[in-house]
């Protein structure tokens, strides 16, 4: 591959997401026709900073007794704490052992919907 | 590592029975957490490096599409454990369902800002999004804190590019996307792109060598 003054400008910056998959997920949306290639690089970048940005503030959030640990259930805390986030809510739901919710349906005896 | 935990017992746990009743709408965790490995949605890059990346890259997008559901694709794992890795302090660690999480985010989020993206664009009656449909959406969707960074990485990316001016050839590198062989790409300029209406778009034109030459973009179809 020649131009390597390009490959250190982008590789400087680093990018270090396949764009070819952030753009396949991109044309996944329904009408999405054609995308131009700073639309792609922008997204992809985005995409970074938003990687960087849900991974701190939710090791921030950290609440466990290991505060070393990003955990699970810290992505969903802030996830939910965060209105930026709130569009993540439907893939992130709260996690709960299966004997911890049956003791809540015990203690609560409501009658549910058929799932 | 439980590769082959079957779907269906999974699948009843994390897609769950939505405690509907309480404030939140919870989910069934198992005592070991893990994701099923289902070959539709290449989760583990590692193994599917071959067969994953490269049967998602090797066709055209309109026929694997029509595979792959929306919710499918991810990023792979390792490239989202690392930029998450690099996000926190470096004495921190990442639980594995942290990380398989934050890569459905990612398909998540880019689907978000895409489809705001693309509503701009279809009311402007434009057909190719652009960079500033992408910016525009960021800053409706709350993600305002990013437009100054991006537009300075765009800016660079513009000055870098524009540096390379006549140079026929030039690849973006690695920087750009580490699946880009020259199997990937056999289509050079698709004539769609510079459309007969004489729309000068910079439209992303996916070959092997990036060209960015002035002399192709003003050409006119009358």
């Amino acid at each position: 591959m020649s131009g390597d003054n390009v490959n250190h400008a982008s590789n400087s910056k680093g990018i270090s997401l396949p764009m070819t998959r952030v753009k396949m997920i991109m044309k996944s949306s329904p009408d999405v026709s054609s995308i131009n290639q700073e639309a792609l690089l922008i997204t992809t970048k985005a995409t970074e900073l938003f990687v960087q940005y849900l991974a701190l503030s939710s090791f921030n959030n950290g609440s466990g007794k290991d505060n070393k640990t990003l955990l699970y259930s810290d992505l969903a805390n802030t996830v939910e704490g965060t209105e930026t986030f709130q569009f993540l809510t439907d893939i992130l739901p709260k996690k709960i052992f299966a004997r911890d919710y049956l003791k809540l349906i015990e203690e609560n005896p409501i009658e549910e919907a058929d799932n | 590592m439980e590769e082959d935990r079957s779907t269906t017992d999974a699948s009843q746990l994390t897609l769950g029975i939505s405690g509907e009743y309480m404030s939140g709408g919870y989910v069934l965790q198992s005592q070991d957490v893990s994701v099923p490995n289902d070959p539709c949605f290449p989760r583990n890059n590692a193994c599917d490096e071959d067969d994953g990346e490269e049967s998602l890259n090797d066709h055209d997008d309109g026929g694997m599409k029509e595979n792959f559901r929306e919710q499918d694709i991810y990023l792979p794992i390792a490239n989202v454990a690392r930029i998450m890795k690099n996000g926190i302090p470096q004495t921190g660690k990442i639980a594995k369902d942290a990380k398989e999480c934050v890569q459905e985010c990612v398909s998540e989020f880019i689907s978000f800002i895409t489809s705001e993206a693309s509503e701009r664009c279809h009311q402007e009656k434009r057909k190719t999004i652009n960079g500033e449909d992408i910016l525009f959406a960021m800053s409706t969707l709350g993600f305002d804190m990013y437009l100054e960074p991006l537009k300075l990485y765009l800016q660079k990316f513009r000055e870098a590019m524009k540096g390379e001016k006549g140079i026929p050839g030039v690849s973006v590198g690695e920087g750009l996307g580490e699946e880009l062989t020259d199997d990937s790409f056999t289509n050079q300029l698709p004539a769609g792109i510079i459309t007969a209406d004489g729309q000068q778009q910079n439209v992303m034109v996916y070959t092997t060598s990036y060209q960015q030459i002035p002399g192709v973009q003003q050409i006119q179809f009358s």
